[in-house]
Order: structure tokens, then sequence, then C-alpha cells
């Protein structure tokens, strides 16, 4: 795993957050907040190594249970559970086609929700199951489909601004020169 | 397949997760808090922000929408001040009788302005965090209103910042009352819609008969009966809006009514909020 990754991932890990935390919109609209830790996710098992899914659970999971009232750490479970299912199951998603990503990022964010009520349901303070809960779910599903392709091209700008690119191959070499004499 | 470090990632991680769960309640909140300060600076930055579009958006305001604003709100302090003068000759005199009679006098409310600064990102919880903390004297359970009325109570209190959970939450629940008939009940959460809980064990409000035992109030429920807090539990002061009832119905085979309740605050554009420091 290189600087690069482990300071986008915790970066924009922190940013996700920092969105669901502060904009309201999806809330007036929607009636749901969406998450977009599952669709950065999605990215990261597709792309990245297991060390990274773990990484963006850990810090992601806990700076978003840090601000609810979920449990701490929670979250951090159905988001690497979620991962490390992807980045397992990794060669058979096309990842670059959008439809793939979006398929995936629909899954993922069903599946961590879906993971943390689940969850939830074996404490003391249990999600009631409700029509509205089932909404939101779908909400956050569709959600989580739509950023997915976008988080795949913003970190594929980003790869290209900052990583090192290799220049293409020249037709030319020199031991192939046909010299006249 | 499995490598040896993505071994040790999948270990740290069940791990961490493990530990997690079962840390108490108290070192659970302690390092929420701690968490939640690594977003400082996002904070501050909305609050700059929103302080900047303001100041751009009064520099735009015309001169003559100030004047007149001024000269309405002058107009307004006069009216209010005469009736703070009323009410003041009614505190005095409420403090005389109680006296009189022996009651113990009534402390007034210590109001603590707030800022809301995030919300909850988890859909099924209502809270919200606030920019006061024990440093502002603020402590759990401490209820939090708005002048329209009641927001929910203080859940968790760090340094600098508190956790509100709020009306509707299943964690916040409220000792409440029927202004016009004061029949007492319990504000609980209702599923279906974020601005509407529910008031329930409410007695029967059928007019009283010849020989019934259990004694009502004998007033029906009606849409528009406004709901205030009862005082009963402690947590919360007697008088403080709650909202007002949508409809009625009697539940558990008749034994009781159950009331939906529409908040009087709009909980999810909330800004600024006070802390009642009893």
């Amino acid at each position: 795993m290189s600087r690069l990754e482990i300071i986008s991932i915790l970066l924009t890990a922190w940013l996700a957050v920092g969105f669901e935390i502060s904009f309201d919109g999806f809330r007036h609209w929607f009636g749901a907040q969406v998450s977009l830790l599952p669709a950065l996710m999605v990215h990261v098992a597709l792309s990245s190594s297991l060390s990274s899914v773990a990484l963006l659970a850990i810090v992601g999971g806990l700076a978003h249970d840090s601000f609810s009232a979920n449990p701490l750490g929670v979250t951090t479970l159905a988001l690497a559970f979620t991962g490390t299912l992807l980045h397992f199951k990794r060669d058979l998603v096309l990842r670059d086609q959008v439809y793939a990503q979006v398929l995936m990022g629909f899954l993922a964010s069903s599946l961590v929700p879906a993971g943390v009520v689940l969850a939830l349901m074996n404490t003391q303070q249990p999600v009631p199951l409700t029509a509205r809960l089932a909404a939101q779910w779908f909400v956050m599903a569709a959600g989580g489909a739509v950023a997915t392709p976008l988080i795949f091209r913003i970190f594929k700008h980003l790869n290209r601004w900052f990583s090192y690119q290799p220049l293409p191959e020249s037709h030319y070499r020199a031991t192939r020169q046909i010299k006249r004499t | 397949m499995l490598r040896k470090p993505q071994y040790i990632a999948l270990g740290i991680l069940a791990l961490l997760g493990l530990i997690l769960l079962s840390l108490p309640e108290s070192a659970t909140q302690r390092a929420k808090l701690a968490l939640t300060g690594l977003f400082l600076p996002l904070f501050g930055f909305a609050e700059s922000t929103q302080s900047a579009a303001r100041r751009a958006g009064n520099s735009v305001v015309p001169r003559e929408d100030l004047v007149r604003e001024l000269e309405q709100l002058r107009a307004e302090k006069q009216k209010l001040e005469f009736s703070h003068a009323q009410s003041q000759e009614a505190v005095r005199e409420n403090d005389r009788l109680r006296k009189q009679v022996g009651f113990p006098a009534r402390a007034p409310w210590k109001l603590k302005p707030a800022r809301v600064i995030a919300r909850d990102p988890a859909n099924w919880w209502r809270t919200v965090f606030i920019d006061v903390g024990s440093k502002d004297a603020v402590r759990v359970d401490m209820p939090v209103i708005t002048p329209d009325g009641l927001v929910g109570r203080v859940s968790v209190v760090g340094a600098t910042r508190s956790q509100v959970v709020l009306l509707g939450d299943q964690n916040c629940r409220v000792a409440a009352k029927v202004e016009e008939t004061k029949e007492n009940g319990v504000v609980v959460p209702y599923a279906t819609d974020p601005a509407i809980v529910t008031l329930t064990y409410l007695s029967r409000g059928s007019p009283v008969k010849s020989g019934q035992s259990i004694v009502t109030s004998g007033l029906e429920l009606k849409p528009g009966n406004a709901v205030l807090t009862s005082g009963l539990g402690g947590v919360f002061p007697a008088g403080i809006r709650v909202g007002e009832i949508v409809d009625v119905r009697n539940v558990g085979f008749g034994l009781y009514q159950e009331a939906r309740v529409k908040l009087a605050v709009n909980l999810n554009s909330l800004d600024h909020v006070w802390v009642v420091a009893q």
C-alpha cells in the first residue's frame, strides 16, 4: 500500500463522513441520508489490497459511529464484511464498466446498512423494522449506486494527477535504424 | 488466496471490532467524543463559510429594508417591554402567594444558546451534536428547546460538544399532558413519520358515567389540542410545548388512548437551540 493510497483513503473517508454529518439535503428531499462509505469501499475493494479495505473499514466506520448513536465499531464490521466479500470476488467483476460499478454500489450500499441493522437487532437498542426503514434503505442503496461511478472517476483522475505515468513506448529503436552507407 | 499481511489485516480488524463492541458505555462515549474531535476543522470551516455567506448577504441588503425592519423591531420591543412588565408583576404576585402557602420558590430557567454542528449519519437514530459541553456547564439530561417548543435532551456531554437525542428517537421519552384536558401520557416515537410522535397511555376521555370507577377528565381529546411537557419524571420542566394532536384512537382493547401528535419544532431544520439549565 503506497503512501498516496493511505492518504487518499483516510482523506476521502474523512470527507465522506463530514459530508454525511453536515449535508442535510438528501434528508429533506428523499427522507434519508445517503452514505458514501459503501461506495468508497467498492472502489477500494475492487482496486486495492485487503489492508486498504481494513484501513477504510476502521477509519470510516469509527468516524461514522462516533457521530451516531450506533455502538462504536458496528459500522466498521459491516464495512469490513462488505469490503472483504467484494475483494475476494473482484476477479469476477468488470470494474471499469459503469453498469458494474452501479450494481456493486447498490449491493454494497444495501449490505452495509442491513449488516448494521442486523447487528443492532442483537443489542439492547434494536431498530424497529418499519416500512419507513425499508424506504430509507432503498434510498441509501440507490444513492450508493449513483455515487460509486463518480467515486471511481474521481480516483481515476487523482491517480492520473499524483502517480507516475509511464510514457508510451516509441516505435523508434536505435538498433533497427537503417544506415545508408 | 490470503497472504500473511492480509491475515494480519483481517485479524486486527476482527480484534478491534470485538474490543470496541465489548467496551463499557462510558469508555465508548469518551472514545466517540475523542473521535469527533478529528472533525473540528470541518466544523470551523462550515462556521466560517456560513458567517462569510451571511456577511455577503448583509452587504447587499438595501438601506430602506434595514430601516423598515429596525422600525418594526422597535415597535415589537416596546410591546414586549409592556408584556414583560405585566408578567413580572404576575411573577412577583406568584412568589408572594407561594410564600404565604409555604410552596418553594420556582427557580427561573437558565438558557444556554447552542449551534447544531452535526447530525446523526445513521437514518434510524435521531441525534444531533451541539457546540456546548461541560465547559459551558451542560450536563446529561438537560432539556433542549427552541422558541417553538421541545427539541430533546442532552444524552452525552464532552468538554466542548454534546450529543442531543431528539424527540421521536426511541431513547427520548417524555412525560406530557394535553393542555385542554390535563390528560397525562408518555411521548414515544411514531415509526412512519418523523414529524409526528405518539402520545400514549392516555386515559379514556369519555364522559364520566354514573357508577364508573375510573375517573377521567371527562373531556374528549380533539385534533388541535396542545400537548405540553407535564414535568413528571423530573427531566423536562412542565409547560414546554411538544406539539398538537392530529388524531386519537383507542388501543389496548379500549383500556387507554393514543394520540398522534404533530411536533411543534421542525427537527429537520434545526440550526440554533437552547439548553435549559434548571
